[in-house]
């Protein structure tokens, strides 16, 4: 915490995206885009970087970036100060590649007032989003379509007397990454453990 | 057709606040703020990509509100403080230890998102 007072924004020339390092398909996404954005010369247009833990690092670079909605959902950091959310930082990104620039047409193209290669965009990265736990992803939770088998389920253990409470969840770090999370036990005697 | 200004204001999405009834421990300040504390205490052992944690954040904090000044709440960054997880024998996020005089007199691993559930979870434990 920092008194209430905004930290210092950290003015970056480049763009930065920001990737959930927690989520397999945040993490290939990300280092495409890294490998991606690097040019013959060694320059790169986009900086790509993992969220990280630290919320004032975060908001360091941009004061109206909040840890949480980081998370939830892609950010692309622009020079000017501002932030792309979702669909339109993958177009962002899009836009900024070497290999894809010639994409960025497309979004910025509006019939009858609305941008439609953006909206679809839009649903694709939102469908994405949402399955992506299906394909290794231990930060992201459920993704809503399995949410009704996830109620049934849920409720038959209610009719059948088991314990109906959510199984809490398990990071990464304490399954794969970031092991081990094991440390000493003396390190706080005072604790009782159940 | 083409619309060159394609600029976003500068919100975050959920537009939530940053959370400033509930303090985050480390392990330096972690006995002296937990342990050695008077008082009631809960401590949230979290991680920031932890899809569940991001739902209870909200919850936690107008619980927090609801609890103070009797009890105080605080959050552990297991990704951070991995040797007070595993001390605590946290098996996963969030869970939330309950501690009076020291000692670990409750614990809850992945309550519901919802205000009475969590209420239950952080005052239960204290009450009995």
């Amino acid at each position: 915490m920092n008194g209430g007072q905004l930290p210092k924004i950290q003015k970056q020339p480049e763009r930065i995206l920001l990737f959930n390092d927690e989520c397999a398909v945040c993490r290939h996404i990300g280092h495409w885009v890294q490998r991606s954005a690097r040019s013959k010369s060694g320059e790169t247009s986009i900086i790509v970087q993992p969220i990280g833990d630290d919320p004032e690092r975060l908001r360091s670079l941009n004061p109206d970036l909040d840890i949480w909605d980081a998370y939830e959902t892609i950010h692309v950091l622009m020079p000017d100060g501002s932030m792309r959310l979702g669909g339109e930082a993958v177009a962002e990104v899009l836009r900024n590649l070497p290999n894809t620039k010639w994409l960025a047409w497309s979004f910025a193209t509006t019939l009858f007032g609305i941008r439609p290669f953006q909206v679809i965009l839009n649903v694709a990265y939102a469908i994405l989003a949402d399955v992506r736990p299906l394909f290794g992803c231990e930060s992201c939770g459920k993704p809503r379509v399995l949410r009704p088998i996830e109620w049934v389920s849920k409720w038959a253990k209610t009719l059948l007397g088991r314990d109906p409470h959510p199984r809490p969840h398990f990071s990464s770090f304490s399954a794969a990454r970031r092991r081990p999370l094991a440390g000493p036990r003396e390190l706080l005697p005072q604790a009782r453990h159940s | 057709m083409i619309n060159e200004t394609l600029e976003l204001p500068r919100k975050t999405p959920a537009g939530r606040s940053s959370g400033d009834k509930i303090q985050t421990v480390t392990s330096s300040t972690f006995t002296r703020l937990v342990l050695e504390a008077e008082g009631p205490i809960v401590v949230e052992f979290m991680s920031y990509g932890c899809a569940h944690c991001r739902a209870i954040e909200p919850v936690l904090e107008q619980v927090a509100r609801m609890v103070e000044p009797q009890e105080r709440i605080f959050r552990v960054n297991i990704a951070v403080e991995q040797a007070l997880a595993g001390s605590y024998q946290i098996q996963g996020t969030p869970t939330l230890i309950m501690f009076l005089n020291r000692n670990e007199v409750g614990r809850v691993e992945g309550p519901s998102p919802t205000v009475s559930s969590v209420l239950t979870a952080v005052t239960q434990p204290f009450e009995s």
